[in-house]
């Protein structure tokens, strides 16, 4: 992936148990300080999602690293990212604090 | 596990999507062109520049089903290819 080119990447969900599950997920980027260059144009994530019984889906995340990124000394020897997501299950009722995105 | 929930000295702080959330593609109306995208990076040893013209198909085809908001191609950052076919070149 280059800083500044836009990309889409595809991670899948299975719901394995027989009864509809409604998630929803958040991400983490490693190492820490190339998360502010991570921009997400479109995903999967902060917004409940259900999955019915048995259900696999595709779930694809459109993003692209900020090209001040290459400018970055710090980040000079960082040639690995990684984004991960935790898919939690909603509770009814709860509310996540998720920042400016109601 | 690791979660984003560090309650030290930094934190991470998760930003919402642009453009906000995909819908599932509960049907699977676009695996084929996810497919092809995923075939694409494994011929070209997962180089993503390499796979765009995949990237964008995929991108169309869930926008010619309501599971996307239409959205300008060139400002998904596929200015390039566009300009290509408007010069006669035949897409694949």
């Amino acid at each position: 992936v280059v800083p500044g080119e836009t990309a889409l990447a595809f991670y899948k969900a299975k719901n394995p148990t027989d009864k509809p599950v409604i998630g929803i997920s958040t991400y983490n980027v490693i190492p820490f300080e190339a998360g502010q260059y991570f921009n997400k144009i479109q995903c999967f994530c902060f917004e409940e999602q259900r999955l019915n019984p048995q259900e696999e889906v595709d779930m694809p995340v459109f993003f692209y690293i900020d090209p001040e990124f290459a400018e970055d000394p710090k980040m000079a020897k960082v040639d690995l990212i990684t984004l991960s997501y935790t898919f939690f299950e909603a509770k009814e009722g709860l509310k996540l604090p998720l920042p400016g995105y109601q | 596990m690791s979660t984003a929930m560090n309650f030290g000295s930094k934190s991470f702080k998760p930003r919402p999507p642009d453009k906000g959330a995909f819908p599932l593609d509960h049907f699977g109306e676009c695996s084929a062109f996810k497919e092809r995208f995923m075939e694409c990076l494994r011929h070209s040893g997962y180089e993503s520049g390499a796979c765009r013209p995949s990237a964008k198909a995929y991108l169309e085809c869930r926008m010619e089903r309501q599971l996307m908001a239409n959205e300008p191609l060139e400002k998904l950052g596929f200015k390039d290819l566009i300009d290509e076919k408007s010069e006669g070149e035949p897409e694949k």
